[in-house]
């Protein structure tokens, strides 16, 4: 149940680690998987160390903080029906950021997503994320 | 009963003639409430038939009354089916689970039946199989699930197997709680307290035992090879 002011976790390399929903893309309900929403960055990881992480892509599209950006949201801590009759819920709320044509802002998403991206037509970050649910 | 007392005190005659008084009140009200026979009142004769009653010209109370045709209730389909909820899931689970396999691996009676705290290996046809720790049994007929709980990738991740889904084609017991729960849900195991943590380690034991067994390296039988209640020697937990 993504909202106004629900805090999720950014689960890809763009440099956010929290961030804030500000607006549900398109729909009058709450947000669930797989669903675009306007987010806040509220806490950014700080790059261009010259660590191995920081890599000239990410660096050259690097997120700070107050930054409003698209995301996709992965998971969510509210439980989620399948058609099958399984539910499955996460025990946090977690994003990817995305730019505004739709591609991810990072290059590798680390932890587990929610299957539904599939149908949501968000193979990219599923086939990104190292595990599916 | 006057006695000469007026005399010297002139208003102590008023004393004897209020007891007199009392006395004849008192005489009075035991007349009063003495019960006298209430006669019976009879109903008026019948008026003379030059006055008619208002009543015979609306009511008809002379005529015989119409017969109204009744007709007999339709046949009553309880009497045919008493119990039709428990037919008709009993039908159904016959429909989906023609060999009664999950319905004995779920059964209540069932002494090596999963049991909340044991962590369990739940296969489909397509996608990944999932494992987890068994948090709570829900027995509901056709609807009967399972959650479980694993912790993937420092996420924990619960999710509800229905056990007649057709999906589902295989559910295995892993590795039993050393104690029984003492509780039937285990919602507790969210705190980050009380977490089990990832169960992967265990379930890939699992499956390279069950790997060996099956290759026949250990001269066990497959169907036994199942991890099971140590006062119990039954068999047959793995449902497929």
């Amino acid at each position: 149940m993504i909202q106004l002011k629900t805090m999720l976790n950014c689960i890809d390399n763009s440099g956010a680690t929290i961030v804030e929903c500000v607006a549900n893309l398109r729909m009058k309900r709450h947000g669930k998987v797989g669903d675009r929403i306007i987010v806040v960055v509220q806490k950014s990881r700080s790059m261009g160390d010259g660590g191995p992480g920081a890599t000239s892509a990410a660096a050259a599209n690097k997120v700070r903080r107050g930054d409003i950006r698209h995301a996709i949201i992965v998971r969510t801590a509210k439980k989620y029906q399948r058609k099958d009759g399984m539910v499955v819920r996460f025990d946090d709320n977690a994003c990817a950021l995305i730019g505004k044509n739709g591609e991810p802002l990072g290059t590798r998403i680390n932890g587990v997503v929610g299957a539904e991206l599939r149908n949501k037509q968000q193979s990219k970050i599923l086939s990104l994320a190292s595990m599916h649910v | 009963m006057a006695s000469s007392a007026p005399i010297l005190r002139p208003l102590s005659c008023w004393k004897a003639l209020l007891r007199q008084s009392r006395q004849q009140k008192m005489c009075i009200r035991c007349m009063a409430t003495a019960q006298t026979p209430v006669k019976k009142l009879r109903p008026p004769p019948p008026l003379p038939s030059s006055f008619p009653s208002p009543y015979k010209l609306t009511h008809k109370g002379h005529e015989p009354a119409k017969k109204i045709k009744t007709y007999p209730p339709p046949p009553s389909a309880r009497n045919k089916f008493p119990t039709p909820l428990v037919d008709w899931t009993a039908q159904h689970l016959k429909d989906i689970d023609p060999t009664g396999s999950r319905t004995r691996l779920f059964a209540k009676d069932n002494k090596d039946a999963p049991q909340p705290g044991d962590i369990l290996l739940v296969t489909f046809k397509t996608g990944d199989p999932f494992s987890g720790v068994c948090l709570s049994i829900r027995r509901r007929g056709v609807d009967t699930g399972i959650l479980l709980r694993n912790r993937l990738m420092m996420t924990g991740v619960e999710m509800w197997v229905k056990i007649y889904s057709p999906n589902v084609t295989a559910i295995e017991v892993v590795k039993r709680a050393e104690k029984r729960a003492r509780r039937a849900r285990l919602y507790y195991m969210r705190k980050p307290k009380h977490d089990r943590g990832s169960v992967e380690g265990e379930v890939e034991e699992y499956l390279k035992k069950r790997r060996l067994i099956r290759s026949g390296a250990l001269g066990i039988k497959d169907p036994t090879m199942s991890t099971k209640r140590p006062e119990s020697s039954r068999s047959g937990v793995k449902a497929r």
